[in-house]
């Protein structure tokens, strides 16, 4: 058969954009699928906590699932725009056979059950067993409290020191330098004194605001020691991009000599007068 | 009386062209501004990707100019300036004028066949309104402390006295309550024009799915712009009257206002405004996919219903902004399944759209490349926002540049497309003239292309981690290796800017001296294009044209067999045909 060049660059061209689109949608797919070294390229940043890994699942599986959609759909729009082209002689249908309608809303709800429903069951169950879990964090006789302020551009610490009350001499208080044993949970409450802050521990997988007037909590167990950023996810004003302190997690036993220490040097420049530095509360239960 | 008498024409030049009654002129008021915004806006996000690619360094071209004290580079508070108004420009005064303004009132009364709105003083107001709006929101850019820059959102203490001083805050906080009128007057005017001047046989399921999309917006514009409006009230009272409804004294207890009741105003507004920006968007889509594919829109009353329910769901969601605020997880499970839940109906939308192009004789005119191309950001996305409606995995990526991405394509992308497609559709009627396909194809490519890459770079930046509104992101070491990505995206938001070149060539172009159309260009059987002229005279239809049938009869071979052409329009009688039998059937 004889295919006129004409005819053949004619076709050619209608192929181009076709192409385009998929190598997007292939690119984006892989992209989602492809599980470069944490940390480095386009990855989540590295996992240093325990119960990360149940967010990464949900996030890879999810992405996937939806590649496969995004890329089905993206052959959809081509095929249909250039198979069933202006040549191509209409089929009349208003779509409203029981079969018709029977296929639209199967494929609607298929979609909510499996990639909703995924979604909706495995993040209750990590929510009501792990992260919303203060109740088992705090029963833990060696998990960590600490109270953070956050304010404008900063984020205090504030550990309850040796007699484990918060807001009194021996606390531990820290600017933009939080320490923690490693393998132990660490129970934070977060509050602010000016505007909404976020603080966001990106390794650690979680994140809360912190609003002037309101306590809210949040738990976690790092699974690593090493250096990690903490940062401010909410705009809080001119600085909010250098509103920055670090987590270190230490061994338990350098985290407990840390501690020790720092009590006493916090106890020595303790100044009763100074209520701006008094700005922790008691401990709040849930 | 009548209900729509013929008025004479008004011949003053303030009265036909300024203070005009007449929904066309109207429309065109909101068009011009609309784009103007849509320029002001896009500039804004040019500064925001040069920031982000190149942290603090002088800008080419337009720091000499703006920024002559830093030597060309973007400060931080001037940065924070920059992306405020970029967001609220680009969203109340660019694509709710153009997409609502300009196509609700171009379209509303010519596509239901009505010599006018219900209220054409109220409309003239609700532009006039929005040209105040317009002015105070420039004001806000004139205050020595810089322009709003709490952010979009606004939230306070951020947008009081704490955090934003001077009064570019206050203007821009009183530009959205005005525009907030606006959207109510217009609101308004739509409902009730679709409900009572319908021309006869006009059922509401022989409305075409843009009218459909139109008037869902306009309810909840009338329904949630005031609770916006009061938020915005009373921010401006905490800055000028020394009310602390949102101000609160020291870290623990409230020991004044409360800031979270802001956010409460705000999103109940706020994810509405989502579907007011999206739904006229999917009703113009909705129509132009079955336009080019030549086929009836697939299970047409599947769409209206599904357009009906993500608008009612729609009110219920929005507490999925809010997941992080401290809300008790019990709250933020049922919003969570309600969110889960606006999937069905959208998801049902989408899968009558690519029914409706399968099998059909699609015509790549330059509109139906858009309604394509909006299909396909839309669907990314809708896809990528599953993620953040789920409590878990929004923990991590809630306030990164994923959700920047996601929002950008499904409410930024796929209204800006949107807005296009109906604008090459409408052009011929709006000004007697055709565009340049060439151009128009050239405009459509280099958006769709840009857009998919620059908001994918925002969704994979936010995926590693990247914070939200960071003047420079690289503080932050674990995503320093970002910077690569960033620089990419900015270059491909760069190339998306000077794609719309085209388009304003063409605009003006054909405005003044493009081909004159012929009366229905298109082939299409609604009432604006086969039941006046193009552009349509004062009154729009000397007789008010009688509605026989639905606005998709296209491809149906017993017309073309008695009429020698694919499509009937919604007042042509076929020969031989029952049409009181039609009707009971309907």
């Amino acid at each position: 058969m004889k295919i006129s060049p004409r005819k053949w660059l004619g076709a050619r061209r209608a192929l181009l954009p076709a192409l385009a689109g998929f190598a997007v949608a292939l690119t984006t797919a892989g992209l989602s699928l492809a599980k470069p070294q944490p940390g480095t390229g386009i990855s989540l940043p590295v996992d240093a906590s325990a119960d990360g890994h149940r967010i990464d699942w949900l996030i890879g599986v999810t992405n996937a699932i939806t590649a496969v959609l995004f890329v089905a759909m993206t052959a959809w729009i081509f095929i249909a725009a250039i198979k069933h082209g202006e040549k191509h002689t209409a089929k009349y249908d208003h779509g409203t056979s029981k079969r018709s309608m029977f296929i639209a809303l199967g494929m609607a709800g298929s979609v909510f059950v499996v990639v909703d429903g995924n979604l909706f069951v495995n993040s209750t169950m990590d929510l009501e067993t792990v992260y919303h879990n203060f109740k088992e964090a705090e029963k833990d006789p060696n998990s960590v409290l600490i109270e953070v302020n956050g304010h404008q551009w900063a984020w205090d610490f504030r550990y309850a020191g040796p007699d484990g009350k918060f807001n009194t001499k021996d606390d531990i208080v820290r600017l933009n330098d939080m320490r923690i044993p490693v393998d132990t949970p660490i129970v934070i409450e977060v509050a602010s004194t000016d505007v909404i802050h976020s603080f966001n521990l990106p390794n650690m997988r979680t994140k809360v605001d912190a609003v002037p007037g309101q306590i809210n909590k949040i738990w976690f167990k790092a699974k690593m020691t090493g250096e990690f950023d903490i940062g401010c996810a909410q705009h809080c004003g001119t600085n909010h991009y250098k509103m920055k302190a670090l987590l270190t997690v230490l061994s338990k036993e350098e985290y407990a000599k840390w501690a020790k220490e720092t009590s006493a040097i916090s106890e020595r420049a303790y100044d009763e007068k100074d209520e701006s530095a008094h700005w922790g509360w008691d401990w709040k239960d849930i | 009386m009548e209900l729509q008498p013929i008025h004479p024409e008004p011949t003053s030049f303030i009265r036909k062209w300024i203070f005009s009654i007449d929904h066309k002129v109207i429309a065109k008021q909101f068009l011009w501004t609309g784009l103007l915004f849509l320029l002001f806006g896009g500039t804004l996000a040019m500064l925001i990707r040069w920031q982000w690619a190149f942290p603090g360094q002088s800008v080419p071209a337009l720091g000499p100019v703006f920024f002559k004290d830093t030597g060309g580079a973007i400060t931080p508070p001037t940065y924070t300036s920059i992306f405020t108004m970029h967001g609220l420009i680009m969203i109340f005064w660019a694509i709710t004028p153009i997409l609502i303004g300009a196509f609700g009132n171009l379209t509303i009364p010519l596509m239901i066949g009505a010599r006018d709105m219900a209220f054409p003083k109220l409309n003239m107001y609700s532009y006039w309104a929005f040209f105040i709006s317009a002015v105070l929101v420039i004001l806000s850019f004139t205050s020595q402390l810089g322009a709003g820059n709490a952010g979009w959102t606004t939230y306070p203490p951020l947008s009081t006295n704490v955090g934003s001083p001077g009064w570019g805050q206050t203007f821009a906080g009183l530009g959205i309550f005005v525009t907030g009128l606006s959207s109510i007057m217009g609101g308004i005017n739509y409902i009730v024009t679709v409900i009572r001047f319908r021309a006869p046989g006009m059922t509401w399921f022989r409305l075409p799915l843009t009218v459909w999309g139109l008037w869902l917006t306009a309810i909840l514009n009338v329904l949630f712009v005031p609770v916006l409006g009061s938020g915005a009230l009373l921010v401006t009272l905490d800055r000028l009257a020394g009310t602390h409804f949102f101000i609160t004294g020291g870290a623990v207890g409230l020991k004044g206002g409360d800031p979270i009741l802001f956010q409460h105003l705000f999103w109940i507004f706020g994810h509405p405004e989502v579907y007011i920006l999206i739904l006229p968007a999917w009703g113009i889509v909705g129509d132009v996919l079955s336009f080019f594919a030549r086929k009836p829109a697939f299970w047409y009353k599947g769409s209206v219903f599904a357009m009906i329910g993500v608008t009612v769901l729609s009110a219920v969601v929005y507490g999925h902004h809010m997941y992080q605020t401290g809300m008790a997880p019990m709250l933020g499970l049922a919003f969570e399944i309600l969110t889960l839940a606006i999937s069905v109906p959208a998801v049902l939308l989408f899968v009558n759209w690519l029914n409706t192009i399968w099998r059909g004789s699609v015509r790549k005119t330059v509109p139906m490349l858009f309604a394509l191309g909006m299909v396909f950001v839309f669907g990314a996305g809708g896809l990528t926002g599953l993620l953040l409606g789920t409590i878990s995995t929004d923990i991590y990526l809630h306030d990164t540049m994923y959700v920047v991405g996601h929002f950008h394509l499904t409410m930024a992308a796929a209204s800006f497309l949107a807005s296009f497609c109906g604008l090459y559709f409408w052009f011929p009627k709006m000004f007697g003239r055709e565009t340049n396909p060439l151009l128009g194809k050239l405009h459509f490519w280099g958006s769709v292309i840009f857009i998919t890459t620059t908001f994918t770079g925002q969704l994979l930046a936010g995926y590693s981690g990247q914070h939200r509104r960071l003047y420079d992101p690289f503080q932050y070491d674990y995503i320093t290796h970002l910077r690569d990505i960033n620089r990419w995206t900015s270059y491909s938001a760069f190339m998306l800017f000077i794609a719309q070149i085209p388009f304003v060539i063409n605009f003006f172009y054909s405005v003044f001296a493009g081909k004159k159309t012929k009366e229905n260009p298109w082939d299409v059987p609604t009432l604006d294009w086969v039941a006046c002229s193009s552009p349509p005279v004062y009154h729009n239809f000397d007789v008010v044209p009688t509605v026989v049938r639905g606005p998709h009869e296209l491809g149906n071979p017993e017309v073309k067999k008695a009429l020698g052409k694919d499509w009937i329009s919604q007042t042509e009688e076929m020969p031989g045909e029952d049409l009181a039998h039609a009707a009971a059937a309907e």
